[in-house]
């Protein structure tokens, strides 16, 4: 019999902690606050927020580099955050100014920044997982170790798109990690409708591919089990297809109202499965960090909103000559 | 959510019984034999009816967890689980049982099994003795362990005859802390169990059914034994196979998996060929399931303090090297504190409490669930009513 070796421990240290906290809670005023000033009429174009499952992105990326690629959904102001993109320019973006990260042409649905590897949100549901894909193909041909993640939903799982990723990533053994955000609603129907009983995970192993679910509220788990896939893409060792389970706190899109959840569903959420909560009890109960400073980065995060936000509002417009601009690459 | 009901009628032509179906729901004390075993049986309700409701949970949780990736452990899938409760309510029915009443199971389970029933059709039906009621409990669903203990206690509250868990050790724990002196049939769907057993789930059915309308037999049930983990202001918890103490603080994804961090083990029973940690006791001094007494391991924290070191299973595809400082033999009733430190502390497998410094924490091995031997109602049942009746 061979020992197999296991992977080092990934303990995480107090920095580690409070980054974590810092990106969640960044995400919740960000998404909080955009669902407030949407209602002003001021921002242009569609928002999709990502309240209630700041989990996921934060455990997921805070574990990837710079040169990592996450390919995001319409949802994707939580995985800009995660992914470190600018939340001054995100905000700014998304009110259609010209300091925006894609100078205003983008919007929430297009907040991009290569830099930082985040591919995009993206407003074709199912358009992400092809895009990782060809992340993970130029990582195999430059044979580097870099990672690419796709994020979908339980409704964009149902699309081709997403179903031939997977049989891609598995036949070209590419160095991608699905993560279905299964919120239990596209747009406002359920899994009981819009599937017949699927076990989500099964269509990775489907492809040949390995499955694996977990909480999507609890940060701690869903860290454990993307760096577990990371790790394994890192290595050479494929894909994977994880589904994190969670619930959005607001709507579809913001101006939808939400007719189709129970009664006191989302302040049930609110109260008992809050990722922030969780994740604040568990570290202040075990000791490592003084609730004196969870409450200084939820400050400090509330300030920083409303500098982005004041700084949008104040921002000048894309001038009419700037039509042309962004709209070519040149080799 | 919608819930399947089948007209049930209660006479029947059985596969294995030429009698008629009155017959067959009437209990004729006469015929059981006397009790032979030199074990006085337990003493529950036992509750003999003709109306008897077995209760049904299947975890669609169970088996998906990170072993999946670290391990090599297959996924189990919940069409494979639907499929496993529609044999359970073949042999349910066969056995006489009329009602069952089933947890709503998510992802896929529940959907996969109406499709099943659905799909039955009035040949294959006619073949066999009719399927039990299956009714599903209307409960909310939170895709926690809460789930399964609602259901348990629902269960348990509507007067049922026994239970049938298809889960792993977690969710037989959870059914455990519910389901008092209720008989639990366990059968596997988890990764490397050492509570519940592989098993066909059609003769794990009839032999459910048999006890639900009390042909048990003194064999027919076992009691299990627990391990009992108490702190001050908390509600105590329990484990059926292991308690394992680990320097890792944060419950994350659950599963126990790193070895290196591993401070402390007690477990019910020492198998050496199971997987998993109690394997690891199992292979420093083998305990028989039933013997009334239980194992309490402390891990070598520096190379000095090693006394043997153990090459164990812990997880499919996972074998690895513990350094064990000693062990002792651990006696029921018996309160041990554990030792001090900041750390988490696993309920067989899995890691549910977090602990730190010095948390006054002990562990005790105590009576646990009823657990249903299929073999032993099974053997009892052959060659005596209502299994077979002689017609000479």
């Amino acid at each position: 019999m061979s020992a197999v070796e296991t992977p080092a421990s990934s303990e995480l240290t107090r920095d580690e902690l409070l980054d974590a906290y810092r990106v969640m809670r960044t995400i919740r005023e960000f998404e909080e606050r955009v669902h407030l000033e949407f209602a002003t009429g001021e921002i242009p174009g569609f928002v999709h927020l990502y309240a209630g499952e700041e989990a996921i992105a934060a455990g997921v990326c805070l574990l990837l580099r710079d040169d990592d690629y996450v390919a995001s959904t319409h949802r994707g102001h939580g995985h800009a955050i995660a992914k470190g993109c600018d939340v001054k320019g995100m905000m700014a973006e998304i009110y259609g100014k010209k300091t925006g990260l894609c100078h205003g042409k983008g919007g929430s649905m297009h907040i991009a920044d290569l830099s930082r590897g985040m591919l995009g949100a993206n407003g074709i549901v199912g358009g992400g997982p092809p895009l990782a894909c060809g992340v993970g193909l130029n990582a195999r041909v430059r044979q580097s170790d870099q990672v690419a993640v796709s994020f979908t939903g339980d409704g964009g799982s149902n699309q081709g798109t997403f179903l031939e990723s997977l049989n891609l990533a598995a036949a070209w053994h590419l160095p991608v990690v699905f993560v279905i955000e299964n919120n239990g609603y596209a747009e406002s129907t359920s899994p009981n409708f819009h599937q017949a009983g699927v076990d989500l995970i099964k269509r990775g192993e489907g492809c040949g591919l390995p499955g694996i679910s977990v909480d999507g509220f609890d940060f701690f788990a869903v860290r454990e089990v993307a760096s577990e896939a990371i790790a394994r893409a890192r290595a050479g060792g494929g894909a994977t297809l994880i589904e994190c389970k969670a619930s959005r706190y607001f709507g579809h899109f913001e101006g939808d109202q939400q007719t189709y959840r129970a009664p006191g569903e989302v302040e049930e959420l609110r109260r008992t499965r809050d990722c922030l909560l969780a994740f604040a009890g568990r570290v202040t109960s075990a000791g490592a960090i003084d609730p004196g400073e969870l409450e200084a980065i939820d400050e400090q995060t509330r300030a920083l909103i409303d500098e982005a936000v004041a700084e949008a509002k104040a921002a000048p417009e894309p001038d009419p000559s700037d039509v042309g601009t962004d709209v070519y690459v040149s080799y | 959510m919608r819930r399947k009901r089948r007209a049930c009628a209660c006479r029947s032509v059985a596969i294995f019984t030429a009698t008629t179906g009155s017959r067959f729901l009437c209990l004729d004390p006469g015929v059981l034999p006397a009790a032979t075993s030199a074990q006085p049986p337990p003493a529950y309700p036992l509750r003999v009816s003709a109306d008897a409701c077995v209760g049904i949970v299947a975890n669609p949780a169970s088996g998906r967890d990170i072993r999946r990736l670290v391990a090599g452990a297959s996924v189990f899938g919940n069409a494979d689980k639907a499929g496993m409760v529609f044999r359970l309510l073949a042999g349910l029915g066969a056995a006489g049982v009329p009602r069952t009443l089933m947890m709503p199971a998510g992802d896929g389970l529940s959907s996969a099994l109406r499709r099943q029933l659905a799909g039955r059709t009035a040949r294959d039906a006619s073949m066999g003795a009719p399927f039990p009621a299956l009714h599903e409990l209307d409960m909310p669903i939170t895709s926690t362990a809460a789930d399964s203990q609602r259901a348990v206690e629902r269960m348990c509250a509507e007067g049922v005859a026994a239970i049938v868990v298809l889960g792993g050790d977690g969710t037989h724990r959870v059914v455990a802390k519910a389901c008092g002196d209720v008989p639990i049939c366990a059968l596997s769907t988890g990764t490397n169990n050492v509570f519940p057993e592989m098993r066909e789930t059609t003769v794990a059915g009839i032999a459910t059914g048999l006890v639900a309308l009390g042909h048990a037999g003194p064999d027919g049930l076992r009691r299990e034994p627990v391990l009992v983990v108490e702190r001050p202001g908390a509600e105590p918890d329990l484990a059926l196979v292991d308690v394992a103490v680990t320097s890792e603080r944060f419950v994350g994804a659950r599963a126990l998996w790193r070895v290196d961090a591993l401070r402390e083990l007690f477990v019910t029973v020492a198998d050496p060929s199971a997987v998993g940690l109690s394997s690891l006791a199992g292979l420093l001094s083998p305990l028989a399931r039933g013997g009334g007494k239980g194992l309490h391991v402390r891990m070598a924290s520096d190379p000095g303090e090693s006394r043997v070191v153990v090459q164990v299973a812990l997880a499919p595809g996972l074998v690895t090297k513990v350094a064990v400082a000693d062990f002792e033999t651990l006696d029921p009733g018996v309160p041990v504190r554990l030792g001090a430190g900041d750390g988490s502390v696993a309920l067989d497998g899995e890691r549910e409490i977090e602990c730190h410094g010095h948390d006054r924490i002990t562990v005790r091995l105590a009576d646990g669930p009823l657990r249903i031997d299929v073999d032993a109602v099974m053997k009892r049942a052959a060659g005596t009513p209502p299994t077979c009746v002689d017609l000479s």
